[in-house]
């Protein structure tokens, strides 16, 4: 609103050229900012001052206890050269936000088409199908997780019918970040949501016209609703990825908080987190979330500038 | 918690006017000095802790605001509070990070108050010394404990192999599990929990082989044989089913629920000797208590009488001298000692030691008993471990005993990499 009010106001106010002018962008805007002002003073306080002082103890040997020190780059470059764990962690975030991301945008994405056929009680399904996103991320869940894929679990009692004699899915080192994966996916509600929001924008005429021509239910899929939706996949993608990088609650309850069995669900925020709350090696913990920041960074800045040749805009 | 507080602020309402009707008799320091007292533990232990508070500002004055967090998230919101200038004046202690606080003046030398306000006169001397850092006493330790393996008498009893005593070994570790195996009760209990990666397991085994996890200048107290051992011997008892299933020891994740023994899955497990009150309140069957297994017969010198935890004061508390006088008042009053019993250890204080002892139930008798009564097991009692020690313990000797339990790395891949990894820690800290 500001932005806009002084780009069309500008050159009117120079020609003017008056004295007033200060006077009356305060006029104009001091109460828009004084409205802001909560949040302003939250959002300079709490986010983009931590943020500046973090980047700066990336540099330091900060440990919470004494005064932080200069240490350079050094965080940085122990981080790329020497830090097994590092190279670990980064690994298991990855093979989670590869595996759960596209799982969970393809599962919503099939939840949102079965609900938009203009079923009875939509309301209640789609409430009921949102639920586990709200549930999800919650320490009960994660809990009840453990139980589900134990070895008396569950899942092997489900197994057991078939006569099957399923592992302790969720302390083998081969399944454990798999149980994590499955919890994410199970997590479909918002990206359901708004695929089904996506789904009711696209006209109806379109998909008459194509039966009409004899275009299948899949060519009908694949030719109209998918170019359509492209936008809303498009932001579906950017947020899940987001919130998959930053995936931290349930490894952390899960695993206890030590990424077990074998690290195999040492996310890279929890090793984040053990760094900086376990070691008290802050200045290092604050060189990891910077990494993640660029990391998160260019992922996104790779889905836009990619985002032209697959994502449909014409309206 | 929250209404805790609330009590709490009744609490120093009333006692405001308690301290104002003593105020004539009582020294400067203690009028209206409100302290503040952080400590990890359960309900049990925060209940008998706010019994003493209460006791402690009825007869002084001052309240004392008590908070109390897990274990798991008691380091990060103290460490927080320290680093923002806001540590509460009475902090408990672990002899894991006394070294590292001591060392950042985030606690302080109580040494100018012995005698004054800190009465230690029938103190235990080992104690005493647990407390201390380069010369300096910043710890005044709450009870002392050794660590011990819990025993389910009862799951003995049913598979009809003799329980163990503090005379036993490996080797009958070995037996028992055999006869545990061919027993085969409640769905293959096995005879003890997968301890290889239990980091007081290690270290009270190295100690009987004359060694340490760390020496007194914080450097690795052993070397690349002993771990390979180490690993060896566990990868033995596991191939015999001695010992449960890696899939299922990484179960537990670290609560007292979560473990083998709770979970009941094996007979015996290694732990402290202050915790089988903890324990017994979770399972049905009974529990008692012997040493960690013996290397060979009649060696002994494992084991050593920890100081379980400390107060320590905090070092910008306003009310050093207040926060040190509840402190004494904790470890020497008779009839706090009778609220607190042995839950953080058995008592320092010889005289606080005899009045509670008859006091006490079966569970808590029979934890004073063993700590009495070591003998030949009790060695000296180590240096404090160096401020790496928590990483070492979390990022090598948990994930390296995992590794070899799955098969990932063999014993003598795993002894190498926890000496190289840990002296390379060891050398960053």
């Amino acid at each position: 609103m500001t932005a806009r009010s002084l780009e069309s106001g500008a050159p009117a106010r120079e020609r003017a050229a008056s004295p007033s002018l200060w006077a009356r962008i305060w006029q104009n805007d001091a109460p828009g900012y004084l409205f802001l002002l909560p949040w302003l003073i939250g959002f300079f306080g709490l986010t983009i001052g931590p943020i500046i002082s973090s980047l700066y103890l990336s540099f330091t040997d900060f440990d919470l206890l004494t005064d932080p020190n200069w240490v350079g780059a050094s965080n940085y470059v122990r981080m790329f050269t020497n830090d097994p764990k590092f190279l670990a962690s980064m690994r298991v975030t990855m093979v989670f936000v590869i595996f759960s991301v596209p799982l969970k945008l393809a599962f919503a994405l099939a939840v949102a088409m079965l609900l938009n056929r203009g079923m009875r009680g939509l309301p209640l399904y789609r409430a009921l199908f949102y639920l586990p996103s709200l549930l999800g991320a919650s320490v009960a869940i994660a809990i009840l997780w453990r139980q589900i894929f134990a070895r008396e679990g569950l899942v092997n009692d489900f197994l057991s019918i078939f006569g099957i004699v399923g592992p302790s899915w969720i302390s083998t080192p081969q399944y454990s970040l798999w149980t994590i994966i499955i919890l994410a996916v199970w997590q479909f509600g918002s990206p359901m949501i708004i695929f089904l929001a996506g789904l009711r924008q696209i006209p109806q005429d379109m998909y008459e016209a194509a039966s009409l021509d004899g275009a299948s239910k899949w060519r009908q899929f694949v030719k109209i609703t998918l170019p359509l939706l492209t936008p809303v996949v498009f932001f579906n993608a950017i947020i899940q990825t987001i919130e998959a990088f930053k995936s931290f609650t349930p490894a952390f309850i899960i695993s206890g908080g030590t990424g077990n069995p074998i690290n195999s669900t040492l996310f890279y925020t929890l090793y984040l987190y053990q760094e900086a709350f376990g070691f008290f090696r802050m200045g290092y913990a604050s060189a990891l979330a910077w990494v993640l920041l660029a990391l998160v960074g260019l992922f996104t800045a790779f889905s836009f500038l990619t985002s032209k040749y697959w994502v449909h805009y014409d309206d | 918690m929250t209404t805790r507080i609330d009590r709490r602020q009744f609490l120093m309402g009333t006692s405001a006017l308690v301290a104002a009707g003593a105020a004539g008799v009582m020294p400067a320091w203690a009028q209206g000095a409100d302290l503040r007292l952080i400590f990890w533990g359960g309900q049990a232990r925060a209940d008998r802790t706010y019994g003493v508070t209460d006791l402690y500002t009825a007869a002084n004055g001052g309240a004392v605001e008590g908070e109390f967090l897990a274990w798991n998230d008691y380091w990060p919101k103290l460490a927080t509070q320290t680093a923002g200038g806001n540590a509460p004046d009475i902090i408990q202690m672990d002899y894991r990070y006394i070294v590292e606080y001591a060392k950042r003046n985030a606690i302080a030398p109580l040494d100018e108050f012995v005698g004054g306000v800190l009465k230690l006169d029938d103190f235990d001397a080992d104690q005493l010394e647990g407390g201390k850092v380069d010369g300096k006493l910043y710890g005044i330790s709450l009870g002392a404990n050794s660590v011990a393996t819990l025993v389910n008498t009862t799951a003995f009893e049913e598979a009809g192999v003799e329980a163990p005593t503090n005379a036993w070994t490996y080797d009958d570790l070995m037996t028992m599990g055999e006869a545990f195996n061919s027993a085969n009760i409640r769905g293959g209990m096995k005879a003890i929990s997968d301890s290889s990666y239990n980091e007081p397991s290690l270290d009270n085994w190295l100690r009987q082989r004359g060694k340490a996890l760390y020496t007194a200048d914080g450097k690795l107290g052993f070397e690349e044989q002993d771990a390979v051992e180490w690993y060896q011997l566990w990868a033995k008892l596991r191939e015999a089913g001695v010992c449960v299933s890696p899939d299922d020891q990484a179960l537990d994740t670290g609560p007292l629920e979560s473990t083998m023994l709770v979970q009941g899955k094996a007979a015996l497990m290694p732990s402290n000797s202050n915790q089988l009150v903890g324990y017994q309140a979770l399972v049905q069957d009974k529990l008692n208590m012997v040493g960690y297994p013996r290397i060979a017969a009649g060696v002994g010198g494992g084991h050593y009488r920890k100081p379980s935890m400390f107060f320590s004061v905090g070092g910008s508390s306003a009310n050093k001298e207040a926060a040190t006088n509840f402190v004494s008042y904790f470890v020497n009053d008779v009839e706090a000692g009778k609220i607190l019993g042995v839950e953080r250890g058995i008592p320092c204080s010889a005289a606080v030691r005899d009045a509670v002892s008859p006091t006490l139930d079966e569970a808590n008798q029979i934890a004073l008993n063993f700590v009495a009564n070591l003998g030949d097991l009790l060695g000296p009692l180590p240096p404090p471990p160096p401020a790496a020690a928590g990483e070492v313990d979390l990022s090598l000797i948990r994930t390296l005993g995992q590794e070899v339990g799955f098969g990932a790395k063999t014993p003598e891949q795993a002894g190498k990499d926890l000496v190289t990894g840990a002296a390379e820690i060891l050398s960053r800290a």
